[in-house]
């Protein structure tokens, strides 16, 4: 009971930092959000959805799991420099000092940024209803969606972290982030990866965020199935990369902090 | 039981062993301070009985459990102020403390900051953010925060470096009514009057080894190994020349001369043949500075032979 106690007190500390600093806000909130409109409202109409020149409309419905993914990896960078600040400016010393659990430590970071990235999430789906997307899907797929973000939401924190706790100073602790948001741009989350050059498509068509993207559009247009590539490739890429950098991240908290 | 016992702890970073067999008794309610020169393990040591690092051999005991097997245990009654603030600079020095309150199940976690701030006199900054403090601000509020959870070990790694002579008495005031209260402090100082003023007992620390311990009392009489010969001052050149002719080494300090004990006997021997009127003998009353200097000194020749 303690455990949960501490571990409540760390993530909200975590979360309410995010929450009250400006460049936080502007870089994980402000900046998608202007991205969002201005790829909807300007050059939205001008790309071709499944072969035809669209609107503003189909394409925010195109590029809404885009959207969410990259705000969500804008959230990234600020779980990596979060962890990495601690680390570098002593509080971290402090923590683990403290009688708490070490393993309650590291989780709050985790919990925090998924959270913080949910919030995130939600910011730019409720911004899209407003300017008049609706899902048109089921509950069951719905609730899918909501489980898709928080594997990819953990997914993405647990990749930023082995180089956060390892990075020696603020501003290379974020790198990865920077990554994941180039990856995005490298995928069907904006354009169609039809039109890519050939070398690209063949990257674009396997890398993680295309599977993701297709298989976030299709459980909130109603046509996700298991029995999908898409939606194979999603899952193996989700649940394989978090195994992995779920016991890189570990090893390196361990070599810092606990068996150094 | 003694608060920490340590046996033979060893330590390296890479190919360089920092700590070279350890071994100390520290016991309940005295301030032990931990003095040596930067880089000579002592931060190392502290994190090592703090359990924020491991030992590569040996064993340390907090209150009889062992940093090994207990250590959950053993942060439950220590706490620690290292030698770098610890505090969160994006928090207020309340927030920074209602945090650490919250995290150590205080019940009353207001009534408990309270007294701290006032013993501190943290009262007038304390809503303030961390980045607008100064050095020693930081330093008080780190110490306080320290002690909010009333533990029985506190570990101070070189609480004063940096810190301006007011918040450096302060600090020292706090250290001595913990002391008074029954609490253990673990000091670790660069400052020889700092070990001197406030410790029961001090253990030097040179390259990974503890070269000497005890009382600061016991530490000056243990090397005090001069004695100051006073002559008439009639007698001063003669005296001088006896000692230059019969290659007796001596410091010459105004009027007296200063010799080692181990050739005390000879040197009287010779003045007194000499007919020279020797007024005073005294030991040479050593500061812990000289005590160091020469606990040094020797550690060179030997590392040099």
């Amino acid at each position: 009971m303690k455990t949960i106690k501490q571990l409540s007190v760390l993530t909200s500390r975590v979360i309410k930092q995010n929450l009250t600093d400006t460049d936080t806000i502007i870089t994980t909130f402000i900046m998608p959000i202007a991205m969002l409109l201005f790829f909807v409202y300007i050059i939205g109409g001008n790309i071709a959805i499944n072969g035809k020149t669209g609107s503003s409309g189909s394409y925010l419905a195109y590029s809404l799991p885009g959207f969410i993914l990259m705000a969500m990896a804008m959230g990234s960078a600020f779980a990596a420099l979060r962890i990495n600040n601690d680390k570098n400016k002593g509080f971290m010393t402090r923590l683990l000092s403290l009688p708490i659990k070490r393993w309650a430590i590291l989780t709050s970071y985790i919990l925090a940024s998924v959270i913080f990235m949910l919030i995130s999430a939600v910011v730019i789906f409720l911004l899209t209803m407003l300017l008049g997307y609706r899902p048109t899907t089921t509950g069951a797929n719905f609730g899918l969606f909501i489980l898709v973000i928080v594997l990819f939401a953990l997914m993405i924190t647990l990749i930023s972290l082995p180089v956060s706790l390892t990075a020696k100073n603020y501003n290379s602790s974020n790198s990865i982030s920077y990554l994941l948001i180039f990856m995005l741009f490298l995928s069907s989350a904006f354009v169609p990866i039809a039109g890519m050059a050939d070398q690209i498509r063949g990257f674009a068509t396997y890398q993680p965020m295309t599977p993701i993207t297709e298989t976030i559009k299709a459980l909130l247009n109603g046509s996700f199935s298991f029995n999908n590539l898409n939606t194979t490739l999603a899952i193996v890429w989700i649940v394989g990369l978090i195994i992995i950098f779920g016991i890189l991240s570990l090893r390196r908290y361990k070599q810092i902090f606990v068996n150094n | 039981m003694d608060a920490i016992v340590t046996k033979n702890i060893t330590k390296s970073y890479g190919k360089h062993q920092v700590l070279k067999g350890i071994n100390l008794n520290i016991k309940r309610g005295e301030i032990f301070t931990l003095l040596g020169e930067n880089g000579a393990g002592k931060s190392t040591l502290i994190s090592i009985l703090t359990t924020l690092s491991r030992p590569d051999s040996g064993n340390a005991f907090v209150l009889g459990k062992s940093i090994k097997s207990a250590a959950d245990n053993i942060r439950e009654n220590i706490s620690v102020n290292s030698q770098f603030v610890t505090l969160d600079n994006e928090f207020t020095g309340y927030q920074n403390m209602k945090l650490v309150a919250q995290l150590l199940d205080i019940k009353d976690v207001d009534k408990r900051i309270k007294e701290v701030s006032q013993r501190l006199n943290l009262s007038s900054f304390i809503n303030r953010k961390i980045q607008t403090y100064s050095g020693g601000m930081k330093r008080r509020l780190d110490i306080g925060v320290s002690i909010l959870g009333n533990t029985n070990i506190l570990f101070l790694d070189e609480p004063t470096t940096g810190v301006d002579p007011k918040n450096r008495l302060e600090i020292w005031k706090l250290i001595r009514e913990l002391r008074n209260e029954g609490k253990t402090v673990f000091l670790t100082t660069q400052y020889l009057d700092e070990a001197d003023k406030l410790s029961d007992m001090i253990a030097f620390i040179r390259n990974g080894k503890i070269s000497l311990q005890g009382t600061p009392e016991q530490l000056k009489s243990q090397t005090n190994n001069l004695h100051r010969i006073t002559v008439s001052t009639k007698d001063l050149d003669l005296a001088e020349k006896v000692l230059s002719e019969n290659k007796i080494e001596f410091k010459k300090v105004s009027d007296t001369f200063e010799i080692q004990d181990s050739i005390l006997q000879t040197a009287l021997k010779q003045l007194i043949n000499a007919n020279i009127v020797i007024l005073e003998i005294n030991p040479v009353k050593q500061s812990l500075e000289d005590v160091f200097l020469n606990a040094t000194k020797g550690e060179q020749q030997n590392e040099n032979n």
